[in-house]
């Protein structure tokens, strides 16, 4: 009987087995067969890897900016999960409507906006130098500094979102009984609060860095061609300069990089439970 | 002359005729060979069902015969307005002269699309509109056809844009842009592009070198006839002193778009960008041809094209005509590449034409074949290891 079940369970997640296998699976096992047979067979495009100073320098920018956005993004988002879980019920749907808001926009038009508030004779810059604050018009767009705010403006939403469903699950008479026992508000956040919401803070962190890694339109367009992440060169690679192996190359070094900062991660914590399968 | 051809191959490879197994297919392609040639299908049509009867192979067999009824030539561009201009430019003369229909296609001729194509064995263009960066790119590639100058005429055109496998379309510059309302006095070449002292302000160039070395080159004190060779290290050493203040553009678009919103001040841009600039901010925005590149827009056959060689070079040709190629200048600013036309210009649209001989005066010949060639590293062309080393300086 209990055999029998699970093979119906077998079958009917079959169809599914198959699309990855076909649309998935396949294509990428091709990515990773082009890596090692073009231009010539062999591991020559991974040695540019060790070899090649240019994309030495994309993968320390794109590193750079991952941790960067990632950080500023998990702190910024665990405050507004933070406040969202504590307001009344009329608050956290303006909340949550206002965050979603922003994600149903498109990048492109997020980007432009960027654009348009930063530029030299963006609002932000003329309502500096008008109040006395600066002289000269701040570099705050087409640079690094531009690329960190509109990442970190997009993946806001994949921060809040997990951490602000794993402070749901917490019981707030714990924080009550610790002030009870004598805890100062300060100390009842960090000995327990903050504790049981690591599952949300882990769950954000690997959401934005991986989503971060390949980023692409967003540092192409606020970084004024000056800050090239991977998937812009991988898109060079494969578009302009038809090296198809070097494109194959880094795509798959992006892959794997994301599944080693999985296993990482799974080292240290159970990643079926940060994600709610267990 | 196609008969001969095919009893010589039936009789040499008989199998192929006889064999039990391919008969139906063969059949089927026979039938649909036939309902080509009487006109009852369309070529895409026939090629389709030849690609779903998995007989591609034995259609090479026939290829005199499909080359010869070949009824369309499908032209790939950028899309949009090119389109319909394509069709009145050069498509509805080459059909009245020819009855062969001209398919124009706007889906953009990507390069990578062009060779993912030829590896699949799955060519459905005929000719390509890109530029001179994507043919040498293509060209090394090995997916691209010689141009047949016995067809296309090689004096109807710059001398220097008739590639080995490319040859131009029309011409368009990289020429300084400037915001007259931003700078204290008219720039009046790359030194001035490059002096931060009397124009101080954001720049922009594009992210990719072809077109920006040869400024890099005349700002460092290089006259216009000893651009090329050019020294690498030196170029990308200029680049290197501004790059601070350079802001770097990818797209067209994204040229004029740096000028809208006032973030630079100067610009190496296509001339049609700034001719767009100058029109839409009433002449705040303009340039000048002292010191630009001229470079063209290319015409690429990729290999196996369905039409065949022949159809496509003659289809090259007749766009060769100085009143086709004006056609297409009036309607989307494209410079005439042939050099009869410049002389049909309307007076008040030469100052856009980067052929009138006073312009061309003023600018600079993009020299092609210097891209191409070998750079003594790492196997990589000049084209390739500049690219390498543009892309690595702007981002350090």
């Amino acid at each position: 009987m209990h055999a029998s079940l699970s093979r119906v369970y077998w079958l009917l997640i079959a169809p599914a087995v198959l699309l990855m296998l076909v649309f998935y699976i396949y294509p990428l096992v091709q990515v990773l067969w082009i890596s090692v047979t073009d231009p010539v067979p062999g591991f020559g495009n991974y040695m540019e890897l060790i070899d090649r100073p240019l994309i030495h320098r994309i993968w320390i920018t794109t590193l750079r900016i991952c941790v960067i956005t990632t950080s500023i993004t998990v702190i910024a988002g665990y405050a507004v999960a933070y406040a969202m879980a504590q307001v009344g019920e009329r608050q956290r749907t303006w909340m949550m409507f206002c965050l979603l808001l922003t994600f149903w926009l498109s990048v492109l038009i997020r980007a432009f906006a960027w654009v348009m508030l930063l530029r030299t004779q963006g609002i932000v810059n003329t309502g500096l130098q008008e109040m006395g604050l600066i002289d000269e018009p701040l570099r705050l767009v087409r640079n690094e500094f531009g690329v960190i705010v509109g990442m970190v403006h997009f993946m806001l939403p994949l921060a809040v979102l997990p951490i602000y469903s794993n402070m749901t699950g917490i019981e707030a008479r714990l924080v009550s009984a610790a002030r009870g026992l004598g805890a100062s508000p300060f100390e009842a956040f960090f000995n327990i609060y903050l504790p049981l919401s690591k599952p949300g803070i882990i769950a954000a962190t690997i959401l934005v860095f991986v989503f971060s890694l390949g980023f692409f339109i967003t540092p192409a367009l606020l970084g004024g061609g000056k800050v090239v992440m991977i998937s812009e060169y991988i898109q060079v690679s494969f578009e302009e300069t038809l090296r198809w192996g070097q494109a194959t190359m880094l795509a798959s070094t992006l892959l794997f990089s994301v599944l080693l900062s999985l296993a990482l991660v799974a080292r240290f914590v159970d990643l079926k439970k940060v994600f709610g399968a267990r | 002359m196609s008969l001969i051809k095919t009893l010589y191959e039936k009789d040499l490879y008989p199998e192929i005729e006889d064999s039990a197994e391919s008969d139906f297919a063969r059949d089927c392609i026979q039938i649909a060979s036939e309902r080509l040639a009487k006109g009852e299908i369309d070529r895409r049509t026939f090629m389709k069902a030849i690609a779903f009867l998995g007989a591609a192979p034995a259609v090479m067999t026939l290829g005199g015969k499909t080359a010869q009824a070949a009824e369309e030539v499908v032209v790939v561009n950028w899309g949009g307005p090119a389109v319909e201009a394509y069709t009145q430019a050069f498509g509805v003369p080459f059909e009245k002269a020819t009855g062969v229909k001209v398919v124009i296609d706007g889906t953009g001729p990507l390069g990578s699309k062009i060779k993912a194509m030829v590896d699949a064995n799955a060519v459905t263009w005929d000719v390509c509109d890109t530029g001179t960066g994507t043919t040498l790119v293509l060209e090394k590639q090995g997916v691209l056809q010689k141009i047949d100058y016995g067809i296309v005429d090689k004096s109807k055109m710059q001398e220097k844009f008739a590639y080995e496998y490319g040859c131009a379309n029309y011409m368009f510059s990289f020429i300084l842009a400037y915001n007259k309302t931003k700078v204290p006095s008219a720039p009046t070449g790359w030194a001035d592009f490059w002096d931060l002292e009397k124009f101080p302000g954001y720049r922009t160039l594009r992210k990719q070198p072809n077109g920006m070395l040869e400024a890099c080159m005349m700002a460092a004190g290089k006259d216009k006839d000893s651009i090329y060779p050019i020294d690498l290290d030196l170029a990308i050493g200029k680049l290197k002193e501004i790059k601070d203040y350079v802001i770097a553009w990818g797209s067209g678009s994204q040229s004029q778009e740096l000028f809208r919103t006032g973030e630079v001040i100067m610009g190496d841009i296509w001339h049609t960008r700034a001719n767009l600039l100058n029109q839409e901010t009433n002449g705040d925005v303009t340039w000048t041809w002292e010191q630009g590149i001229v470079t063209a827009g290319m015409w690429n056959v990729p290999n196996n094209n369905p039409a065949g060689t022949k159809t496509a070079m003659e289809f090259i040709a007749s766009a060769q005509d100085p009143e086709q190629q004006l056609v297409l200048f009036n309607a989307m600013g494209n410079g005439p590449a042939n050099p009869a036309a410049a002389a049909q210009v309307p007076d008040d649209k030469k100052y856009i034409d980067p052929g009138q001989p006073e312009n061309l005066a003023k600018q600079v010949l993009q020299n092609g074949p210097w891209y191409q060639e070998d750079s003594g590293v790492r196997n990589l062309t000049n084209d390739e290891l500049s690219r390498e080393m543009w892309l690595d300086a702007l981002s350090s």
